[in-house]
């Protein structure tokens, strides 16, 4: 059966092990109590990851380590061969960009329409828009949004927005895409649907990491897992 | 649908006739117009650009009648013959003439008759209440070139010799006043438009991070998909040269408006002292550069904010 795991990412270079690297990482909120402790793991070239664990567990936290929103209290973080702790910050943005994310709530902007929005990754890198309407017409069709492509996300429905949050991590061709919850707020048919996709997208070689604790879901692709517990990360598979 | 309307309205020559109203009417931002700084900000800025016009203009109006006073009164001078008990005052006078007109550096010599010393003194003392007998000075009007001018002290000394009770007013004490007054005026305007500029930066700022707290979400977001701070600074450099250019419209047209007012009202209007009769035509050019200026300053101001402020985001 497909094992994406070991799908070689095309675009990589043999001599690079892993893209991501996370040794003895600890993270507070300000003062607080550390969320993570001590997680160390890392993740290679066109992989796909689940990262499993109870609500409160952390997981959201971990992935925005990933996509640079908040900073380790302590460890190392590699991204991209780049320790993340001494980037400047008008480096930020170069890595942010080989980095797709679909949040949690979203964060669609509601004042512009569904293109607008998926078209946002491709509009801040500089491109002219006859040069990517086009593909964002046919990604939109492609997750089933051909028809709203003008509707605000107030006016979406749960499915649709998380489709359309999805479309937005996808859209510019990242080399990392990090979904936090990307079936919590569709019915277990659409799930599977949007699973298949995310798998369709590593065999492109894009490397993966689901956040859920939805077992179901983990269950139907065999891949890896990154267990969260009370702030302390295991890896399964 | 509204793909095929954008699409039609690209079309080629049109699309240049329009590239001015494009400055004026705001295009489609990332950033919402953060709802507060919309309308009340433009009036803010219109507000500004008119006392800004006022000033400007006050301020180049007053520096032009002080140029034009000073080349004005040291092109001429006075001769007063102060009648004497003993003396005919008409000889006198003819004297001095006499005097004034060999002297190097004089262009022309002109004895006020009585009749016109008496007009001179009809606005004071009523008409016909000036009688013959009233013992009054007459008053010769002198021009020198003034590129050439005669020794004063010299022409002085020997005028009062040739003719004792003639004594020579240059202006200069009234003059030097004036114009000492004048330049206070001007220097005023000019301060009243650095406080209005430096006013307008102060509103920009305060607005620039109104919005970009009210648009905390949308910052975080674009930073989060990659964008750089250029890019979010953009967005909303754009949003404030659209208000700096319709503030500043509105300012001109309201300035030019209270100085065609002015010109209508006549020489009743003064400004600073100088009596005004409008702005002189070839200011008025320089009236148009305080909109242009107002929005580089907003887009300016803006732009740093921006940047000053995102500096403290991760
Ligand atoms: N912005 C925050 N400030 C303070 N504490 C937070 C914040 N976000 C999450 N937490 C805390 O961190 C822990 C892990 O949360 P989170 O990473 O969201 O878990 P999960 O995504 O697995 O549900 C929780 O105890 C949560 O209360
Ligand atoms: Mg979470």
């Amino acid at each position: 059966m497909f094992s994406p795991s070991h799908v070689p990412n095309p675009g990589f270079h043999d001599t690079v092990p892993s893209m991501i690297r996370f040794e003895n990482v600890g993270m507070r909120y300000g003062m607080g109590p550390e969320v993570l402790r001590d997680v160390s793991f890392h993740l290679a070239p066109g992989s796909l990851h689940f990262l499993t664990g109870p609500s409160g567990a952390g997981k959201t936290s971990l992935l925005k380590l990933m996509f640079l929103a908040q900073r380790p209290s302590r460890g190392l973080i590699t991204m991209f061969d780049r320790d993340i702790a001494t980037l400047p910050r008008a480096e930020l943005p170069d890595i942010r960009r080989r980095v797709g994310v679909v949040f949690q709530e979203f964060r669609l902007i509601d004042h512009l329409t569904t293109y607008e929005n998926i078209a946002l990754p491709l509009k801040i890198q500089g491109r002219a828009e006859e040069s990517y309407r086009a593909d964002v017409k046919e990604l939109l069709s492609w997750v089933g949004l051909g028809e709203r492509m003008q509707a605000k996300p107030p006016t979406l429905s749960g499915g649709e927005k998380q489709r359309a949050a999805i479309a937005r991590a996808v859209v510019a061709q990242p080399d990392l895409l990090l979904a936090d919850e990307p079936t919590g707020n569709v019915d277990p048919e659409m799930g599977k649907r949007l699973l298949r996709l995310f798998i369709e997208l590593n065999r492109l070689g894009t490397s993966v990491l689901i956040a859920t604790h939805d077992h179901a879901l983990v269950e139907q692709a065999r891949a890896p897992e990154l267990v969260l517990q009370n702030g302390r990360l295991t890896v399964r598979g | 649908m509204a793909e095929e309307r954008s699409e039609k309205r690209e079309d080629a020559g049109e699309a240049e006739s329009r590239s001015l109203l494009r400055l004026l009417v705001e295009t489609k931002s990332v950033m919402p117009a953060a709802g507060a700084t919309g309308l009340p900000l433009v009036l803010v800025i219109a507000a500004m650009c008119f006392l800004a016009s006022l000033a400007l203009g006050a301020a180049l109006s007053v520096g032009g009648a002080t140029a034009d006073w000073t080349r004005d009164l040291s092109g001429a001078l006075t001769v007063e013959v102060k009648p004497a008990r003993d003396k005919n005052i008409d000889t006198q006078v003819e004297t001095a003439i006499k005097v004034l007109t060999g002297a190097e550096g004089v262009l022309s010599v002109h004895a006020l008759t009585v009749a016109d010393t008496q007009a001179l003194l009809e606005p004071w003392l009523g008409k016909g209440n000036v009688t013959e007998d009233l013992p009054l000075p007459r008053l010769i009007d002198v021009r020198i070139d003034a590129r050439a001018p005669p020794d004063i002290a010299a022409l002085a000394k020997r005028l009062s010799d040739a003719v004792p009770g003639a004594e020579l007013d240059t202006h200069r004490q009234w003059q030097a006043e004036l114009v000492r007054a004048a330049h206070a005026a001007e220097w005023l305007a000019y301060a009243v438009l650095a406080v209005v500029a430096a006013t307008t930066i102060a509103i920009v700022t305060f607005a620039t991070r109104a919005g970009l707290s009210a648009n905390r979400e949308v910052v975080e977001v674009l930073h989060l998909i990659g964008a750089r701070d250029r890019f979010v600074a953009a967005e909303i450099q754009r949003h404030f040269l659209h208000l700096g250019l319709r503030g500043g419209a509105i300012g001109l047209a309201l300035s030019v408006a209270a100085f065609l007012a002015l010109g209508w009202q006549g020489n009743a209007a003064s400004m600073f002292l100088v009596p005004m009769s409008g702005l002189r035509l070839q200011y008025y050019p320089a009236l148009v550069a305080v909109p242009l200026v107002a929005a580089l300053v907003a887009v300016v101001t803006a732009r740093l904010t921006v940047i000053r402020t995102l500096h403290r985001m991760l």
